[in-house]
């Protein structure tokens, strides 16, 4: 995509949610979901970034998503901490978590490190599950969303703020993570998609980039934790299971995986579908199973990987590639050297 | 001390026991064909399910304890056939998600059949006593459940190494392709290999809807501690889960015993530890990396 | 340094398998400056031997020295930053990344530049630019540089391996089979390169090659390993003569026709 184009695309998109306000009313939307959309769409990122970019099952994210939103509740719950305050504990308590659990999942590869993932980001879920006093264990803890905090803007904020808020968090978040996957360290996390060991023999220890992907996607992951819990103002264990880690990896691809826009196309859908699905019916959950199979054999490159697909000079989608050959036949890691 | 410490040691082996066998369907799988099932605690459930339903139709227990993993096997095999089977060539993640989706049907579906809460599904009449082993008394139902789960273990076991079938199996987790050279029906092998992997998952499904309860997702429970201890034992290795299975059984029954908040947390506590000495788990294949 | 330094030396290298000793007691010296040719039947234990040199797989015993320094244990991508690179059999490139990107991502990673999260500008880019230019034209991949490499012939392919493991700087350049699959065109570009990699570059050049014609008229030595072991080395000339490698290869014919 042109400079330009991608420019005119993106302002459209963002004045578009900026007019959501007025818009979603004529659709019978509560603006409190397209909120979710945005901040359920910084989730997404974090995954991409691993998964779409870097090539590592990240079904763990959701770990970091929880001690986000955790992080934001109990400090206003406790520590009678402002809305930015609760941000930026939530955001470090996400960090933080990526810290420890990231030295034992950047020792392996594709599906093992799914495995490892999946098992890891657990732990947080049964910490906040049985720590009744501190969180209200399954329960979960409800709180009160506080004052914006930053002087002279010591106001509450309802829904419309929350919403530009969350849309200014979104923009800030997407721009990054944009940012993040055109430099030159982006651009070596796919060349780890592709082929890890030619990429440690042009002389770059992949752990260290590993490691870097792992802590800003587990901190992204934290910025929307934070958000959801002060959105909802509630927190619970749910926010931490691994059901939630497969929520994000299926709004990632229906998004397109490896695509920038994807990640905010695949939360729009999953967001929205999930509220009109369990609005109609409460067997929600076989739609949202169904949901999974059908993307998983239908169009594993998601909406946006089908479109670039389509409209990319290649055949190559810019996400998942179609040659994707990971070979049945030998489900051991690939062998990067030591 | 004792009669506390006594009863714990032996839950935590019941429970080791249950967690062994998940564990070691899941490798089966996972080994194979590089396929992580979500849905190994859907098949247990489902196993669950139907024994209760033959048992409260007339059937007898020991009927269903065959006859319902059996069943879950051919469900499991058509599923494996038709939906897990076109991902084999594709990122693993796929069939994650894949089986994702179906443990999150199937919970729905069996809310819809049998009902939200949890049913009472109570071991036969002859093993519903307690035995008393002097310093203390057991329920009959758990030695139970302990022997059947050692004989499954042992008749994989004898499976895999005495077995024509068993032995291309083992070869086929090594190389697929020689074997496929070899003239070995690979999609035969890969339909068998995920049909004993639901066969030990429907076994343990039935005797643990007895001991620990069934509900919608009470197979769901027990695949948290499986994936631990198939990474303590070891990706790859049988033994490995069985050793795994049985070490965070008596972690989770000894600090249900001293801690009872931590009694989830303690297994992950184990398996940083091991993961620390151990990059690859106590029975991993150190393999390539050296 | 003098002609005769020794820049790689290898001693008492095993490499074992489920069992097998696919690499048994493997020493050789590498002279810098030279086109060394490594050789064997199939099964010989060449490619593992590689592995064992360029840290891809560590050796269970013995002991690899690169530039003076102790390699053994050393992990892979240093024993890039110290100078060593390699290709494989089956090219190792970015199949979906086009031929200007996989250059560059290893001209970057050589200029420190791969862990920014900004992309540099000024001086920094300009040098960037020109090396990946200089690296294309050197292997006369220059007008293909926007094409994704997955969309190349195989020997291109290769070319761009070449060239990334150039991107690099190393003094020594390992290539295992760089002709392997090749049509005879494109087996004679290949070689073009690999002279040039001494005569224009200065390097020195370890390679693994099944083609006779090629290795007796490139190489300057030439090691034979036949089952794991090491069979006899020396100049092309001695090679085509001695016995134990003509008997080595009895049947695979090649060394009838030179």
């Amino acid at each position: 995509m042109k400079a330009r184009t991608e420019l005119l695309a993106a302002s459209a998109v963002v004045a578009l949610f900026a007019a959501a306000p007025y818009l979603a009313p004529l659709v019978h939307l509560d603006i409190s979901i397209v909120s979710e959309v945005l901040v359920t769409a910084i989730a997404v990122m974090s995954v991409n970034l691993l998964l779409g970019y870097t090539g590592l099952p990240a079904f763990g994210n959701a770990a970091y998503f929880g001690l986000g939103a955790y992080g934001a509740a109990l400090s206003v719950q406790y520590l009678g901490f402002h809305f930015i305050e609760a941000i930026l504990v939530g955001t470090a308590l996400a960090f933080v978590g990526g810290l420890i659990l990231a030295p034992f999942l950047l020792r392996r590869r594709g599906i093992y490190f799914g495995l490892l993932s999946i098992a890891f980001g657990q732990v947080f879920y049964f910490i906040a599950y049985r720590d009744t006093d501190l969180t209200g264990g399954e329960d979960g803890m409800t709180i009160t969303r506080p004052y914006f905090g930053i002087p002279p803007a010591h106001v509450a904020i309802h829904e419309l703020s929350f919403y530009y808020i969350a849309l200014v968090a979104f923009v800030l978040a997407l721009i990054a993570f944009r940012s993040v996957v055109r430099s030159p360290f982006g651009r070596t996390l796919v060349a780890i998609r592709q082929n890890e060991a030619r990429v440690r023999f042009l002389g770059l220890n992949s752990d260290r980039f590993i490691f870097v992907a792992l802590l800003i996607s587990a901190t992204m992951a934290g910025v929307s934790g934070a958000l959801f819990a002060l959105l909802i103002n509630f927190a619970y264990p749910l926010e931490l299971d691994w059901h939630q880690s497969g929520y994000f990896v299926l709004s990632m691809i229906l998004g397109g995986a490896g695509t920038v826009w994807g990640s905010l196309a695949g939360a729009f859908i999953y967001v929205i579908g999930k509220d009109i699905i369990s609005t109609i019916t409460p067997l929600w959950q076989i739609f949202l199973g169904a949901l999974f199979v059908a993307c998983v054999l239908g169009f594993p490159r998601g909406i946006l990987g089908s479109l670039a697909a389509l409209l990319a000079r290649s055949s190559a989608p810019a996400g998942v590639d179609p040659n994707a050959t990971f070979d049945a036949h030998t489900p051991s890691e690939v062998n990067v050297g030591p | 001390m004792i009669h506390d410490l006594a009863p714990q040691i032996f839950n935590g082996l019941v429970l080791g026991a249950f967690y062994a066998i998940v564990g070691i369907g899941l490798s089966l799988i996972m080994n194979l064909t590089g396929t992580i099932n979500m849905a190994h605690g859907s098949f247990m459930t489902l196993a669950g399910y139907l024994a209760f339903t033959m048992v409260s139709r007339g059937t007898s227990f020991w009927f269903a304890l065959i006859a319902a993993p059996l069943i879950a096997v051919v469900v499991g095999i058509v599923v494996e056939r038709t939906l897990v089977r076109p991902l084999y060539k594709r990122e693993p993640f796929y069939s994650l998600l894949m089986t994702f989706g179906l443990s999150l049907m199937a919970e729905e579906i069996y809310r819809l059949i049998w009902g939200a809460n949890a049913v009472p599904f109570s071991p036969p009449p002859g093993l519903a006593s307690a035995v008393s082993l002097g310093f203390m008394s057991f329920p009959k139902f758990r030695i139970f459940i302990v022997i059947v789960l050692v004989i499954a273990m042992i008749g994989l076991a004898l499976f895999l190494t005495r077995t024509r079938f068993g032995l291309r199996l083992r070869a086929a987790v090594q190389d697929t392709e020689m074997i496929a050279a070899l003239g070995t029906n690979t999609q035969l092998l890969y339909a068998v290999n995920f049909g004993l992997g639901i066969f030990l998952a429907g076994i343990a499904g039935v005797l643990a809807a007895g001991m620990l309860g069934l509900s919608p997702t009470s197979g769901n429970a027990l695949l948290m501690p499986a994936f631990v201890t198939v990474i303590i034992g070891g990706m790859g290795s049988l033994f490995g889960s069985i050793v795994g299975g049985l070490l965070i059984g008596m972690a989770i029954s000894l600090t249900t015993l001293w801690i009872p908040a931590a009694s989830e947390v303690s297994m992950y506590v184990l398996m940083a530890l091991v993961l620390m000495v151990r990059p690859r788990g106590l029975f991993g294949e150190e393999g390539i990396f050296g | 340094m003098a002609p005769e330094t020794i820049l790689l030396d290898a001693s008492h290298v095993s490499k074992v398998f489920g069992g097998v000793r696919a690499v048994d007691d493997v020493s050789m010296q590498v002279r810098e400056g030279t086109i060394h040719a490594l050789i064997g039947p199939n099964g010989a234990g060449k490619t593992t031997f590689f592995n064992a040199v360029s840290g891809y797989a560590m050796p269970e015993s013995g002991h690899v020295s690169f530039r003076g320094k102790d390699v053994t244990r050393a992990l892979n991508w240093k024993r890039v930053a110290m100078g060593m690179g390699r290709t494989f059999q089956t090219p190792s490139v970015f199949p979906e990344l086009t031929v200007d990107e996989n250059v560059r991502l290893g001209v970057r990673a050589h200029a420190g530049q791969a862990f920014r999260l900004r992309t540099p500008r000024g001086a920094a880019a300009a040098a960037v630019d020109a090396r990946v230019d200089e690296l294309l034209r050197f292997v006369n991949l220059a007008a293909q540089r926007d094409r994704l490499v997955a969309e190349l012939a195989h020997g291109s392919q290769r070319l761009v391996e070449i060239a990334m493991s150039l991107s690099t700087d190393p003094v020594l350049v390992l290539l295992d089979e760089p002709m392997a699959g090749l049509a005879e065109a494109e087996t004679d570009r290949i070689v073009g390169v690999i002279r040039d990699l001494r005569t224009r570059l200065g390097l020195t050049v370890l390679f693994v090659e099944h083609n006779m014609r090629v290795v007796l008229s490139l190489a300057d030595r030439i090691t034979v390993l036949d089952r794991g072991k090491l069979l006899a080395e020396g100049t092309p000339a001695e090679i085509a003569a001695d016995e134990s490698v003509r008997d080595a290869y009895l049947g695979e014919g090649v060394l009838e026709h030179v």
